[in-house]
């Protein structure tokens, strides 16, 4: 009996002995931006991208590094503002646009319509794909990512804001939710890690 | 009775159980399709994101209450303010992990600490109050009551209501979840989010159990007065710590810009309001728990006078 335990203690010992050992043999990821590997589901949606008018799935984005961004185009500061930096991190990092899709998906279904976010989108990188949709595909695609956006009515009845989720969601190749940038992220910490990413660390 | 009468009545109780839970799954089946499948189109009051343990655990408490006050004699049946306390008990804490309020927990911090307040204190106490044990004990299936009574399980609960650890803990994990580091990955990791709410949900009912059991000691595992001392003991921690982020000068949770606040509201004001919630009503269900002590003490005392005037009386 005391054989047995003993045998299975210097088992239990080995094993983290060996679990230690290959985490600490783990290659550091050095990321700058917020990991959440394993928090969220796998990408997942079925909406219409703007540009073409075509449907599309998740699944037609796989192999790609997916950067997913919520916004509307009549906001006034966030959403140009975060379209602007990644545009430029694009510019900057040429190995990176046969890389990478920036999905920008419209909160504001309503006013934004296929060829106002056509319009919208000319003026940043090619690789910015505008998404609408109904609000289920909306709220579906928001909810498994706990994004939030909410009407602020105007003065006039289509003079209104939306409050929405500012964070930037980069997702790995096989569709893996992996960082979070918040608001604000500058184009050196993105191009960082989406760098990281290219080179397949994520 | 018969064996034969006996082993009818067995089945038919079995066969009554398996409709009941048979039909809380398929309610929350059809729930969660909903949910699923129309997100968009949900009403305040449905679920943000449809949890099964949520709501098995609130719909199978709630009909193994009701289940077991149809098996105890008319006589011992709770009060209609018993009841009511444990339905709204239930309630909050439902309505807290599965409805908009769940979403806006999310993304504002003042809202988080009132879901906690609703989590930890109001919902618990309420259900403490109702003193349910016996009839959801009663109500519940032979297998799962097994599962219960199980002498692990009895002593872990043991040590989870030992005076002493049980105001520790419930004090602990006010001061632990708030801690900015834990609460920035509490907020993001959905898995421990889970494990936050439901932390404090079993503390609340472990811990309000423990000081609002009308009985006295040694039938109660307190005395009156070590539970009075242990309301007060929770609730000074709790006002320091509400003053602590109610006043604090800069924004120290910046999770809830990550998560995107849904009021437009600064982070310090979002702050401040949060503060105050820790800090006022928390504090205050323990000056709630204190009058109900003194009433408990109020009404032993009352009987006890009336047992040695009728002793008294007889002699």
């Amino acid at each position: 009996m005391l054989d047995t335990s003993i045998a299975w203690s210097r088992r239990a010992f080995c094993t983290l002995l060996l679990g230690t050992a290959m985490i600490g043999c783990k290659p550091k990821e050095d990321w700058r931006l917020i990991d959440v590997e394993h928090m969220y589901p796998q990408l997942d949606f079925q909406m219409v991208n703007a540009r073409t008018g075509e449907r599309v799935t998740a699944q037609d984005y796989l192999g790609k590094i997916v950067v997913l961004f919520f916004g509307y185009t009549f906001c006034p500061e966030i959403c140009p503002t975060t379209l602007l930096t990644l545009t430029s991190v694009l510019e900057e990092q040429k190995e990176l646009q046969s890389e990478v899709v920036v999905l920008f998906v419209t909160v504001d279904p309503d006013r934004d319509t296929e060829e106002a976010l056509k319009q919208y989108v000319s003026s940043f990188s090619p690789n910015v794909i505008p998404l609408t949709g109904t609000p289920n595909e909306l709220a579906v695609l928001a909810r498994h990512y706990r994004v939030a956006y909410t009407i602020n009515p105007g003065p006039q009845p289509e003079d209104y804001t939306v409050d929405h989720t500012a964070t930037v969601f980069i997702f790995a190749r096989d569709g893996r939710l992996r960082l979070l940038a918040p608001y604000g992220t500058g184009n050196e910490d993105f191009g960082h890690d989406l760098m990281l990413l290219a080179a397949n660390l994520g | 009775m018969s064996e034969r009468a006996k082993n009818a009545l067995g089945l038919g109780v079995v066969g009554r159980d398996a409709f009941i839970f048979g039909t809380i799954v398929a309610i929350g089946l059809i729930e969660a399709v909903v949910v699923a499948r129309y997100p968009g189109a949900m009403p305040l009051w449905m679920p943000y994101e449809f949890s099964w343990g949520v709501y098995l655990a609130c719909a199978v408490t709630v009909a193994c209450y009701v289940s077991g006050i149809h098996r105890i004699p008319s006589s011992a049946r709770p009060s209609a303010l018993r009841k009511t306390a444990f339905f709204i008990g239930v309630g909050l804490i439902y309505v807290s992990m599965q409805t908009w309020l769940d979403y806006a927990a999310q993304h504002m911090f003042f809202i988080h600490r009132f879901q906690h307040l609703l989590l930890h204190h109001t919902g618990p106490f309420l259900i403490a109050l109702s003193n349910p044990g016996d009839m959801i004990w009663r109500g519940l299936p032979g297998p799962i009551r097994e599962i219960f009574g199980h002498r692990l399980l009895r002593k872990i609960t043991d040590i989870l209501q030992q005076p002493v650890f049980a105001s520790f803990l419930f004090v602990a994990l006010i001061y632990l979840w708030p801690i900015p580091s834990v609460h920035f990955w509490a907020m993001l990791d959905p898995w421990l989010y889970t494990v936050m709410n439901w932390s404090v949900t079993l503390d609340g009912i472990l811990f309000w159990a423990l000081i609002l059991d009308p009985r006295p000691k040694p039938l109660a595992r307190l005395s009156y007065g070590a539970r009075l001392i242990s309301v007060a003991a929770v609730m000074f921690p709790q006002m320091l710590l509400g003053a602590i982020v109610a006043f604090a000068e800069r924004d120290i949770y910046p999770v809830y810009d990550i998560c995107g606040r849904i009021l437009p509201m600064t982070g310090l004001q979002d702050q401040t309001y949060a503060g105050l919630i820790l800090w006022v009503p928390s504090s205050m269900m323990s000056v709630v728990a204190a009058i109900f002590i003194l009433n408990f003490i109020r009404i032993h005392e009352e009987a006890v006078a009336e047992r040695s005037d009728a002793k008294i009386f007889n002699a």
